[in-house]
């Protein structure tokens, strides 16, 4: 029943080639539990036939479907709370501050999954942003499928309850028969789209919050630094990055220093003054 | 939106509801296919008043009604009382129920369960079927089913 | 800490039980929300219990329903202390309304997982340090 070595390294090479995640031995219990539901879809019992027929006779589509089944995130509403807590009782008063004469606050959602994330900021702003501030919030992913489900802003019964404020939930979502719907004005306030993080970006930001939880613990440290690299080039000189609660750039990315926010972590770029690494171009203020 | 509940509705509703109590680990769902011998041996009911009439049943073998209380109560198959099923298949209807209920017209009210271990069907005069979901979970057949009064308060015919 | 759990069905008291105790919690079972209501006046108000730090609400109830039973708690200062959370199959969007405006504290919509329930005392402060979901 259980993957073997070949059909696990074809797996793995083809998510590593795509999407640059690092499936190292002893996850095949991850690839056999992602790959499950796809098999089960194209009529095979088990996942090494499904992994048999994707090496030798694949289907239109059974890559992408592959990578994006073993390249999705679990998510939720105010998914470990704290980065949440910070963003208001931190981040905001400090770009209040700093943005007074713009009022436009830009934040990007990096592999955003389901959109719980993106949605949640969303909540978050509207509800602490004074009168006359403006916010928008972009949500990107790998999985077309995922930014599919994400664009329709539309979650179950099960999903709302987890981790989502009863409050919030009557505030800010219309049931819609079984499911309930992030109403349209914070649904404006929200875009999607289709970024490798793995791959050079496209012209995005600049940023003044960036939020870039739980992916890079996927990546070897080689990518994780170039997708750091990357991140930086989209944030603003005094922008917020988190991170997910187990992660860190530090060992990874001199350009980033920790701040301590509350109970969790946030990162900054270091000014000019204080660069420990060679100052690349931070002149886009 | 006041279109009738379906059976796609029922299919939600069922995944959730196992995914939550009767199969947490996701290696017995409720499939959505018929028995292959649909058995009635215990009905949990749930009424809906207001500004929709009508039931919402939980129908299942005897085996089935003795995993689901295992299953909510905690306790071995084998030490599944006929009151535990009771309970337990009552709480059934009453949340699947209550998932039916936010899908028709406000405002409507939900009575409390009631159970009949008998096997009978035909208990439900004057209603007529919405929707029903024909269902096996663990080899055994289990049913949702959705009727819609077709009285009116004063007992005439709608 | 004490925690009531109040419901009409013996399984859901048991499934909501096997979660809090996980937590370490102390619990004291309720039929419906007169019967906790009693509980709360013969060993909190009149006597020198210790006032449950929580309590987990069913709505539909004989006797009393748990709406009723929120309003009344809210209604008693000596009973600031509870937070009160709905755990119920009342899933349409005024019927949360009521049941906030009520003074319920937090909202959990049947069916739920653990993790539900756990995060959610996780954003009332009221899951130990140490205890994830």
């Amino acid at each position: 029943m259980t993957l073997t070595t070949q059909e696990f390294a074809f797996i793995s090479g083809l998510v590593r080639r795509d999407a640059a995640i690092v499936l190292e031995a002893g996850k095949e219990y991850l690839v056999e539990a992602r790959l499950l539901p796809l098999a089960r879809q194209s009529g095979l019992p088990t996942v090494s036939e499904f992994v048999n027929r994707a090496q030798q006779r694949p289907e239109p589509d059974m890559h992408r479907k592959i990578v994006d089944a073993l390249t999705t995130n679990e998510t939720s509403f105010f998914r470990d709370g704290e980065p949440f807590k910070q963003l208001v009782e931190t981040v905001l008063p400090d770009l209040l501050a700093r943005r007074a004469s713009t009022r436009q606050i830009k934040v990007w959602s990096a592999a955003s999954s389901s959109g719980q994330e993106p949605y949640t900021l969303a909540m978050v702003l509207n509800d602490n942003l004074p009168a006359g501030w403006g916010f928008d919030i972009v949500g990107t992913d790998i999985s077309t499928e995922m930014l599919t489900r994400a664009e329709a802003g539309q979650y179950t019964q099960l999903e709302v309850n987890r981790g989502l404020p009863a409050q919030l939930l009557v505030k800010h979502f219309e049931r819609n028969g079984a499911h309930w719907k992030i109403a349209s004005g914070l649904r404006n306030k929200v875009s999607f789209r289709r970024i490798n993080l793995a791959a050079p970006f496209p012209p995005m930001g600049p940023f003044d919050i960036v939020f870039i939880r739980n992916v890079l613990i996927y990546f070897d440290v080689q990518t994780k630094r170039t997708v750091l690299q990357r991140v930086a080039g989209t944030l603003r000189p005094d922008g917020w990055l988190f991170l997910g609660s187990a992660e860190t750039t530090i060992g990874i990315d001199d350009r980033f220093e920790r701040v301590v926010a509350g109970r969790t972590s946030a990162y900054k770029l270091r000014t000019a003054s204080k660069a420990a690494a060679p100052v690349s171009a931070l002149g886009k203020g | 939106m006041t279109t009738q509940p379906t059976v796609e509705d029922l299919k939600v509703i069922a995944e959730q509801v196992w995914s939550s109590y009767l199969d947490v680990d996701g290696t017995s769902p409720l499939l959505p296919v018929a028995a292959d011998k649909k058995v009635i041996d215990v009905t949990a009911s749930v009424s809906v008043t207001g500004a929709w009439r009508g039931h919402v049943l939980v129908s299942c073998s005897e085996a089935a009604g003795k995993y689901v209380g295992a299953a909510l109560l905690g306790i071995e198959f084998d030490d599944v009382a006929e009151e535990d099923v009771a309970d337990a298949l009552g709480e059934l209807a009453n949340i699947i129920g209550g998932n039916v209920k936010s899908l028709l017209p406000e405002p409507c009210a939900l009575s409390l369960p009631h159970v009949h271990i008998d096997g009978s069907s035909g208990r439900y005069p004057a209603v007529t079927e919405v929707c029903h979901l024909d269902g096996t979970w663990r080899d055994e057949s289990v049913t949702v089913t959705v009727l819609e009064s077709t009285t009116d308060l004063a007992g005439a015919k709608a | 800490m004490l925690t009531m759990v109040i419901d009409d069905s013996r399984a859901m008291r048991l499934i909501l039980k096997r979660i809090v105790a996980q937590l370490g919690f102390d619990v004291v079972e309720a039929g419906n929300g007169q019967e906790a209501m009693d509980y709360l006046k013969t060993n909190v108000l009149d006597g020198e219990g210790e006032i449950p730090g929580l309590a987990l609400v069913d709505w539909n109830m004989p006797e009393m329903n748990g709406l009723e039973f929120v309003t009344a708690v809210r209604a008693e200062p000596r009973l600031r202390g509870m937070t009160l959370m709905m755990v119920t199959t009342e899933s349409e969007q005024n019927q949360i309304v009521r049941a906030l405006a009520s003074g319920a504290h937090e909202y959990v919509i049947k069916p739920f997982t653990p993790d539900a329930i756990i995060d959610k005392l996780a954003l009332l402060g009221l899951v130990p340090n140490g205890v994830a979901a």
